[in-house]
């Protein structure tokens, strides 16, 4: 009998096609409202602002390096799902906005709305062991190495991203953004439970 | 001792408030391309487009003699839940096309993005003993009273919906909503089950 706490092939694929495309869809409405935000995204979303580099590209190679210690610390399965999982994000925050052109949105809501599909992203990408991310690798190996609580380095980190942030964009963007931020954060501390979404 | 396995009260109301703003956001994409879809909403999409009213107090009115049937099978809690989620998104339908628009969106990716955010809000719905009312209790119905099978039922409804819209609204887009229906059924086909998800 299949064991109904392993995914199968077919389910991993769909949630993370899921993930993928909510992540994108955000990331559009994110680069419409020139939002920042917080994590492997929010770093990628500053290097854009400073450099003029397209996102999609600066995104995947900002995402290169974690990958690597991705593959050291948690194994050539992650690593390979991440890689997917950040390529093809690469890939579809290029092409959405061939196919979705965004008008006007207020901002409140853009910034709500980017922070749920952000979440439901993040949510279906670690439920089916893939993640868009990097940065937190590196805290969970700086913790291993120096016993410095990765959570606190994650805060840090994004108190930095986002005091960086301030130097660039203006006030009510950098509040709006911390809106979405703020969402986003509390829809997965809520809703990333191991003891209840059970299968792997 | 707090049982993990019962969500309580917050995280009903972030549950449900997800699922209703998504579902409201793929309405606005659904009837901003001229689109069906199925089940009650789909009825009240065809209704919409055959009067010139709008989706949100139509889908409101329709559902008002469902929450009869689903206390007596069903019970108070998924009734109230379910009216709650049945409200939030009329209401936010009316209120979101203030806050959003597209100035131009293609009808094939927008049904897929349309079918996504609508499956996971239903799974979102479900999850937290909640729905979008109506024709499924009715089918539930059917199966206890006359042996008829609810998912036929549910089919044969959706088939003589789509087999209507034909007359409503062009044949291409005819075809593009079934390629909304399909991935929302989908997502909820794979992902709906009280084996992996085992919260209530």
């Amino acid at each position: 009998m299949t064991d109904p706490t392993r995914h199968g092939p077919l389910d991993d694929a769909q949630g993370l096609a899921f993930g993928v495309t909510m992540a994108a869809f955000g990331m559009h409405i994110l680069a419409h409202m020139g939002f920042v935000t917080g994590q492997t995204v929010g770093l990628a979303v500053l290097l854009t602002h400073v450099t003029g580099l397209p996102f999609p590209a600066v995104y995947f190679a900002v995402t290169l390096p974690f990958l690597a210690l991705g593959w050291y610390r948690l194994g050539a399965r992650f690593a390979l799902k991440t890689l997917f999982t950040t390529a093809a994000l690469s890939l579809m925050v290029a092409l959405l906005p061939r196919w979705v052109d965004l008008g006007r949105m207020e901002p409140a809501f853009a910034a709500i709305l980017f922070g749920l599909m952000f979440g439901i992203a993040a949510l279906a990408a670690i439920r089916h062991g893939g993640s868009f991310g990097g940065l937190s690798i590196l805290w969970i190996e700086l913790q291993d190495r120096t016993g410095f609580r990765a959570g606190t380095a994650q805060l840090l980190s994004d108190v930095v991203i986002f005091g960086l942030a301030a130097l660039i964009v203006p006030l009510d963007t950098l509040a709006y953004s911390f809106l979405g931020a703020a969402v986003f954060s509390l829809f997965l501390a809520i809703n990333h439970r191991r003891d209840r979404y059970v299968a792997v | 001792m707090i049982d993990p396995a019962k969500h309580n009260l917050i995280e009903d109301a972030q549950g449900i408030a997800y699922g209703a703003t998504m579902a409201a956001f793929g309405i606005v994409i659904l009837t901003h391309l001229g689109l069906v879809t199925g089940q009650t909403a789909g009825l009240a999409v065809l209704i919409a487009y055959a009067t010139g009213w709008s989706f949100g107090p139509v889908f409101f009115a329709i559902n008002i003699p469902f929450y009869v049937l689903a206390y007596v099978r069903m019970g108070a809690a998924f009734t109230m839940k379910t009216f709650l989620a049945v409200a939030l998104l009329s209401g936010l339908s009316l209120w979101l096309p203030g806050q959003i628009s597209f100035a131009a969106l293609n009808p094939w990716v927008g049904a897929i993005l349309f079918g996504f955010l609508s499956g996971s809000a239903l799974l979102a719905l479900f999850r937290h003993g909640a729905s979008l009312g109506g024709i499924g209790i009715v089918a539930l119905m059917l199966q206890d009273r006359l042996g008829w099978r609810a998912g036929w039922v549910q089919l044969a409804f959706d088939v003589v919906l789509f087999a209507v819209a034909f007359a409503v609204i062009e044949a291409r887009l005819v075809i593009i909503s079934f390629v909304g229906a399909l991935v929302v059924n989908l997502v909820i086909a794979i992902n709906h089950r009280r084996d992996r998800y085992v919260v209530t």
